[in-house]
Formats: C-alpha cells, sequence, structure tokens
C-alpha cells in the first residue's frame, strides 16, 4: 500500500526555550519537582513567563507527573491542550510533534513538552522492577522466557546483524567510545571520564552481544522545551528553532506477524515519513542527535535514515565520519543517553536547540542549521518518532 | 515469573500447562496468528481456532542474558533465549529459553517444551533437536 504524502505543516512552529534540570544518580526530589523546575527554566530561556504557557505535552510508562496536576500546581489557568502520552522512547518525538500541530492550527499558542524522571532512583524502566510501571501489552508472552527488558529485544535485533553483515564487538565499541568522548566537555553529562576501547570490551556482560557500555545510563531528571508559532518566535531572544517536519507512529510490531527480518532497520518506517514531511533528505541533515538506548540503535538508524547501505556503518565509523570535530555527519554530539544521561531522548532535543543557536560551547558543530533528532527507532512497542529541527 | 493471561490468551496458557503449544488458526484464510490476538493477522476475521501446532522450529536469533532484569530469574542467570520461527508459518517467531546445553546458532532445530506452572499457566521453553 502507498502512503498518502504527509502534509505537516513545515516550519510553522520554533522551540524557542529550552530548560533542564541536573542529571543525577539521586535527585533527591519527586518528578513533579523536577518538571516544575525544568518548565520554568524552558519559560524563562524563552523570555516568556510561566502563565503565558496553554499547552503542556509528556510522555511516560505511569512514572511522572501528568500535566493536569502540573499545571495546576505552576498556576496555569488557561490550559487548552495537553498529551499525556503513554509509552517510552518511542514517543519522546511525538509530542513535539503534537505541540507543533496545536500551535500550528492555532489551539494552543504556547507548548511546553517535558520529561520528567527519576530513572535511576525510583522507577527504573529496565526490567519489571517496579509495579507502578504499565508494562506493554505483549508482557505476557516474554515473562515467562524471562525476555523482558529492551536490552534484551535489541540485543537480539544486534545479534541478527552481526550474522547478516559481520558486524562486531568492536563496531559497536566505536559507539560507545564516541558517545563518551562527546559527553568529556559536557557539563550536563553524568559520564566524564575517558573510554578506550580497551575499557568498553573488559566491560562486563549484560546480554550478549551486548555489554555494559552498549546500554544508556539510568537518570535521575528532567528536559523542558517551549514550542510557539513560528511568526510569535521572531520576538523571542533567541534564534528560533523551527520545525521543519515531523513524524510518529509505526507499523507492525516485531514479534509477530508481519516484520521478522531483524537484521533490517526499523527506523526506515519513520525515516522515510520523516523526510516526506520535512522535504528534505538525509543529504541536508547537518548532525544528527539519535536516539541510543543502545549502541546497535545508533548503528541501525544511520542505515535506516539511509546514511548508508545496510552494513556500511563499520567503514564510516573507521573513517570518523560522525566525529563531532571533523565529521561529515556528527552524531550525539552531547554524548547521548549512553553518555550525558537518560532523559529519555528530551535531552537530545535540547543539545540540537543549542547546538542550531551556536551556544553549544566546546562541542559546537561547524554545520548547525538542520539537525535530525529521533526517539526509539521501532522496538518494544513497535512505533518510533523523529524531527528535523532547522535555524530561522 | 508466570504470566498474566488475560480473555484472548488464556486457552493458549491452558493449553501449555497440559504439554501443547496451541496457535489461533484462521478458518478462513488459513492464517497462524500469535501472540494470541482477538482478530485473525491475515485477514482480521474472528474465525479462529485454537490448534496444534507441530512445535519445531529453527533458532533465528539469540541471546545470554546474564543480568536478573527481575528476581525471579537470579537464580537463572546466565541463560540463553532463543527467537523460534516456527515450521507452520515463516513470519512467526516465538521467544523462549533453550533448555539444551548445546552450542546455539542460526537454524539451530528445535522444539517446544512446555512446563505447567499452575492448573492454567504453562510456560514455553525450547530444547535442541538432535538430528
Amino acid at each position: 500500500m502507498s502512503e498518502t504524502r504527509s502534509r505537516f505543516p513545515r516550519r510553522q512552529a520554533a522551540i524557542v526555550g529550552i530548560g533542564c534540570t541536573e542529571f543525577s544518580r539521586d535527585s533527591g526530589v519527586s518528578t513533579f519537582k523536577l518538571a516544575a523546575r525544568a518548565v520554568k527554566a524552558a519559560v524563562k530561556d524563552a523570555g516568556l513567563r510561566v502563565r503565558d504557557i496553554d499547552g503542556l505535552a509528556t510522555f511516560g510508562v505511569n512514572d511522572s507527573i501528568s500535566p493536569n496536576v502540573l499545571a495546576q500546581a505552576l498556576g496555569i489557568e488557561s490550559m487548552r491542550y495537553y498529551v499525556d502520552q503513554w509509552l517510552g522512547g518511542s514517543v519522546s518525538l511525538s509530542v513535539l510533534g503534537q505541540a507543533s500541530l496545536a500551535v500550528s492550527a492555532g489551539v494552543a499558542e504556547c507548548v511546553v513538552c517535558y520529561r520528567a524522571l527519576n530513572g535511576r532512583s525510583e522507577i527504573r524502566l529496565s526490567g519489571s522492577s517496579s509495579s507502578r510501571m504499565r508494562p506493554p501489552w505483549d508482557m505476557q508472552f516474554r515473562v515467562s522466557a524471562g525476555y523482558i527488558a529492551p536490552a534484551q529485544e535489541i540485543a537480539m535485533a544486534a545479534r541478527a546483524h552481526m550474522l547478516r553483515y559481520g558486524t562486531t564487538s568492536e563496531d559497536l565499541g566505536r559507539i560507545a567510545v564516541l558517545s563518551r568522548h562527546n559527553a568529556l566537555d559536557n557539563e550536563r553529562a553524568m559520564m566524564r571520564q575517558p573510554m578506550t576501547m580497551e575499557d568498553y570490551l573488559a566491560s562486563p556482560w549484560i546480554v550478549e552481544p551486548f555489554r555494559m557500555f552498549d546500554c544508556c545510563l539510568e537518570t535521575d531528571g528532567a528536559v523542558a522545551v517551549v514550542v510557539v508559532s513560528a511568526e510569535r518566535a521572531k520576538d523571542l531572544p533567541h534564534r528560533p528553532v523551527l520545525i521543519q517536519g515531523a513524524a510518529w507512529g509505526g507499523g507492525v510490531n516485531i514479534v509477530n506477524n508481519g516484520r521478522t527480518d531483524l537484521a533490517e532497520s526499523p527506523a526506515k518506517l519513520i525515516a522515510d515519513r520523516l523526510y516526506s514531511a520535512a522535504g528534505v533528505g538525509p543529504a541536508d541533515i547537518d548532525f544528527a542527535e539519535l536516539y541510543d538506548c543502545f549502541t546497535y540503535s545508533v548503528l541501525s538508524q544511520i542505515e535506516g535514515y539511509g546514511f548508508c547501505e545496510p552494513g556500511g556503518v563499520p567503514a564510516m565509523l573507521a573513517k570518523g565520519a560522525f566525529d563531532r570535530a571533523r565529521g561529515s555527519l556528527p552524531i550525539n554530539t552531547h554524548g547521548g543517553l549512553l553518555s550525558e544521561g537518560y532523559i529519555h531522548g528530551m535531552n537530545h532535543v535540547f543539545e540540537a536547540v543549542q547546538q542550531i543557536r551556536g551556544q553549544a560551547a566546546h562541542r559546537q558543530v561547524a554545520r548547525h542549521d538542520v539537525a535530525l533528532v529521533t526517539g526509539q527507532l521501532g522496538y518494544v512497542s513497535g512505533y518510533s518518532s523523529g524531527v528535523i529541527l532547522a535555524g530561522g | 515469573m508466570v504470566p498474566v493471561p488475560d480473555r484472548d490468551s488464556a486457552r493458549y496458557w491452558a493449553a501449555l500447562a497440559n504439554g501443547a503449544l496451541e496457535l489461533q488458526h484462521c478458518r478462513d484464510c488459513g492464517h497462524w496468528t500469535w501472540p494470541p490476538r482477538p482478530v485473525c493477522s491475515g485477514c482480521q476475521g474472528e474465525n479462529l481456532a485454537w490448534e496444534p501446532v507441530k512445535g519445531t522450529g529453527k533458532v533465528y536469533s539469540w541471546v545470554v542474558n546474564h543480568r536478573a532484569y527481575a528476581p525471579e530469574f537470579a537464580a537463572l542467570v546466565p541463560y540463553t533465549i532463543v527467537l523460534v520461527r516456527i515450521d507452520e508459518q515463516d513470519d512467526i517467531l516465538i521467544p523462549g529459553r533453550l533448555l539444551s546445553a548445546v552450542e546455539v546458532y542460526q537454524d539451530l532445530r528445535v522444539r517446544a517444551a512446555p512446563e505447567r506452572l499452575t492448573d492454567d499457566i504453562g510456560d514455553l521453553n525450547w530444547v535442541a533437536l538432535l538430528e
């Protein structure tokens, strides 16, 4: 079935403010307080006031504070639009897409997207450690096998890729080392000590073929971003970061009838839709913040988003194609979920905005007008999301 | 860990408790559906019958799990989880622990090894078929 072309309202909405809390292993405060702090910081950065907010959008797995509760605490009387999306990293960019639609349509004027979690000290997402977390529908078919963690599912795909293309541990290790390198001079990053390939290979197995350093961090913290119309953004202090395009959704899941070729990138589905929505292609992307719950997720997205043919990532890694300083496509310039912190992908948006504004200090990439920012590539829920941001 | 059945899956778990791997087979289009769902994944109809499958297949991918993601698995680690492409239909991949102490490889032949957990709920794991 051929798809209808997206008529996403390109460049009609803009990110005008960003805010975050400290990223730590134990915030010592509630997700309610983390969310409030990040939202207030983002609004201040935008040169706006909290009472200007008339929409809130978030996501989670029943592990965070809801928009209606937060809005009431912040004294927001004119809530006109809200999204409280259940699911994890697969929808991390869908909230930004939703906010863009809302302000483009005039349903709301100022929507703040946020993600707040105590992902280390309270509710860890790596397994079934919390009964508060709402599990995915197919969990009952995984528990008896002890097959309950995202790491296991994505390691299964990594194995399939290794079997078909000869991908190695060292290839995954290069992604871990690159991410750590990018975190070293990032004041927000949780992991500031250097990592070598030897360190990577010496890290313990979690679920073969994944070692500890193939896996992202668990983090307490929050990030918020403010979305207003492109027109209004012109009057605000920072260079507007326009939502060039957004796409979210999916097709069929992996462990059911339909797509059972695990070596193939599930990101391709959302990538094609995103490029269509944005009216740009891979050659137009200056840098990318790719959802890196695991090293292999990055490799698979580089293929799925069309930066190389399947199996082509190792050669690009070896050539330094993704290096922040000299690469043709810098990726995860902040260190990503692997080394900066796990704010469920919203920290990727924060970094992309800083880069596009030219405010990334030592981390600043040379070409910084067009960014690809992605959500989890299509495992677990079978759904994914992504945005392309462009400097105004 | 004992699965929590729902109205669509209760028969699946009960069959496993009785030592059988049964899947929904569509009387209209002949498609097999897994995991259990209210409609056929081939034609979206509701004319589904529970029927046993041969219970054989081959390993498509596998991981060796070293970490107990829930306390119930602590005594099992390290354990191997295989994703099995069943012989009846090549677009169904069913996970399970590989109980055999053999070297695992792609296309390793396996068979289902259901185990009773409660009167109504069985477990599905896999053992190597030595040919």
